[in-house]
């Protein structure tokens, strides 16, 4: 018993991890209808640049989550202005496949970038709250307690913006008709470039805080990207609420999963198998997840 | 045009027939390697660049082959020439599964799944050790008994030649019409008539089988599999910046984009990653800002063409009903 509800809880924490992920993610499809591919290199670029602030620089290390979030945010800033701007200006034929090939493209560089730049071993961040919690009968590690807080945090901050706001307002606007919202006055561009950078700042965050409970590499990426595209299709392409629950179930699946496995000693290598298994079965089932709308092409 | 092509091609041949005689072991090898990436970057533009549909999975349809190969031999003890048939059969089959799961949903569903999917095999292989051997490598059987690698220059040779005559066929042919009507506007070609899911999944078992013929040949050719060494995610992105820079519509343009790439990797592994970098770097802003690629469009400037920009000529859609039903159909009724 004890160790089913250490293994939920383990389960909780990287589900709100996920849900960091894949709440940026649902965000930049929403508003921009395209799927990020460099998704999970933000979330490494955040997590070096927390660590090289914390290590080289001294920052408090929950301080540097927040400057890595502003940074990737920057670094979002940047793609879009570059790369991305372009396919809403008509000056890029086939917008879905560009978008596609682009990002992906992105991603490699910006992997191969932080293996020649960081080298390929990986590194451990430094605590930010060391020592552990009694919590009942479950000790826990503080990191995964920050870490857990910080994400809640992140994330309400977020649906508060967006439900609440003037600006949240414009962004679903544009996520419900582009041209409607330009006709009453929402710059379209500025509510791209916000929504793919608080996106990706998102993903950064997460890689951010995942530091000092798992290594950091440049390669780190792969899988959480891969996660939170299974995730978003899982919770319906689009929807916030969809990706919160779509993380938090996944979570609960690798975690119980890798341990009720039928041959426990390869449960922990298949753990990463049972995202792709279940969205082979959203797929097949129901395509537009849990609470999805039929997917809205780039006009 | 197609007299023109004809004479380049026939050069091209040539030229290759001819490398062995100049190059030698290292080199060779290299050489063997661009032309493997040739195939699988031909069979992802077949894709990618005719049909419209992106997929993740080439390389990893591609291990698949060359591990179903490599146990089967190893295992069955059949010989291996049939071990890399049936590499290229499994192949084709998991690709119709996978297409026929996904090609239904239109949007960035394909690269979605695919992309996991690839990650996958990746893990199931590396995980499956007692079988794969896993990041230990496994030893597969060569296919000549000889050290000298000629034999292979030629093999790879001959499979590229052959694969890229057949998808040129099939490109010509009714079904390369109803890939390009389908990667230009799918809603207008279902208008039309094309049944677009059927074609969908039709041009991505193509794709996989020839994926699965270079992962064949892979597997017996260097000896020692690792599931890392074929469907690692940034291998795909290799391959794909080999094809993108070629000029992801056209077949020859991927051979020469993988030759170009393969060769430049080899001269620049002085400068390490950094020249991942710079592959990676060249796959964006040709993205960006040349999206024709860089190679394709500098052979038509040479061969004193105008550039067309994207579109082929021949593309002005004449779409006739469906195909017609097949002769044995007809005298049932």
């Amino acid at each position: 018993m004890e160790f089913f509800a250490a293994q939920a809880l383990n389960g909780l924490v990287i589900g709100l991890l996920y849900a960091l992920m894949a709440v940026g993610l649902s965000l930049i499809f929403s508003v921009l209808k395209l799927v990020n591919f460099a998704h999970g290199e933000c979330y490494m670029m955040g997590a070096f640049v927390s660590y090289y602030l914390a290590t080289l620089f001294g920052v408090n290390p929950i301080l540097s989550v927040f400057l890595a979030m502003i940074a990737v945010f920057l670094l979002g800033a940047v793609i879009h202005q570059l790369f991305l701007k372009p396919i809403y200006t008509e000056r890029v034929e086939r917008k879905d496949e560009y978008a596609i090939l682009i990002t992906f493209g992105l991603g490699i560089f910006l992997q191969n970038l932080a293996m020649s730049i960081f080298g390929p071993w990986t590194k451990r961040s430094p605590d930010f709250l060391p020592g552990t919690t009694l919590l009942g009968f479950l000790t826990v590690d503080n990191n995964r307690l920050v870490v857990s807080a910080a994400a809640v945090l992140i994330v309400t901050a977020l649906l508060i913006v967006i439900g609440k706001t003037f600006v949240g307002k414009a962004l679903r606007a544009v996520s419900q008709d582009r041209d409607a919202a330009a006709i009453v006055g929402v710059n379209s561009q500025r509510m791209n470039l916000l929504a793919f950078g608080i996106g990706v700042a998102l993903a950064g965050g997460a890689g951010a805080l995942i530091g000092p409970i798992f290594l950091i590499s440049p390669v780190m990426g792969i899988l959480p990207g891969i996660k939170s595209f299974v995730i978003i299709v899982l919770g319906g392409m689009g929807s916030i609420k969809g990706a919160i629950i779509g993380s938090l179930l996944l979570g609960q699946i690798e975690s119980l999963g890798s341990v009720f496995f039928l041959d426990p000693t390869r449960g922990l290598a298949y753990k990463n198998a049972f995202g792709v298994l279940l969205l082979a079965i959203v797929l097949l089932l129901r395509p537009t997840g849990l609470f999805g709308e039929r997917h809205v092409r780039m006009e | 045009m197609a007299k023109r092509s004809l004479i380049g091609s026939g050069v091209a041949i040539l030229l290759g027939l001819l490398v062995p005689l100049f190059i030698k072991s290292y080199w060779l090898h290299v050489s063997i390697m661009a032309l493997y990436y040739a195939l699988l970057a031909a069979s992802w533009t077949m894709l990618a660049g005719f049909a419209g549909q992106f997929s993740f999975a080439t390389m990893a349809l591609a291990g698949i082959s060359a591990y179903t190969s490599a146990l089967l031999v190893l295992k069955a003890g059949i010989p291996i020439w049939l071990g890399m048939i049936a590499g290229a059969l499994m192949a084709t089959v998991v690709g119709l599964l996978v297409g026929a799961l996904v090609l239904r949903m239109s949007g960035p569903y394909l690269a979605l799944f695919t992309i996991a999917f690839s990650e996958i095999v990746r893990i199931t292989l590396n995980a499956e050790y007692q079988l794969t051997r896993g990041d230990m490598g496994l030893t597969v059987p060569h296919l000549y008994a000889t050290v000298s690698k000629v034999p292979y220059y030629y093999t790879i040779l001959g499979l590229l030649v052959a694969s890229l005559v057949i998808m040129w066929a099939i490109l010509r042919s009714r079904y390369g019409l109803f890939f390009r009507a389908i990667r230009e506007d799918e809603q207008a070609a279902a208008a039309m008539g094309v049944n677009t899911v059927r074609y969908k999944i039709l041009a991505f078992v193509i794709s996989s089988f020839f994926a699965g013929v270079a992962g064949g040949f892979f597997a017996h050719y260097i000896g020692t599999l690792t599931p890392n060494s074929i469907m690692e995610i940034p291998r795909m992105g290799l391959v794909i910046a080999m094809s993108v820079i070629g000029g992801i519509e056209s077949l020859a343009g991927a051979v020469a984009g993988a030759t170009v790439v393969e060769f430049l990797q080899e001269y620049l592994r002085v400068i390490g990653m950094w020249r991942f970098v710079i592959f990676g770097l060249a796959l964006v802003l040709i993205l960006r800002f040349s999206q024709n690629g860089l190679i394709y469009p500098l052979y038509q400037r040479l061969a004193g063409r105008r550039v067309e920009l994207r579109r082929e000529p021949e593309l002005e859609l004449e779409l006739e009903p469906e195909p017609k039903p097949k002769p044995g159909a007809e005298t049932g009724t």
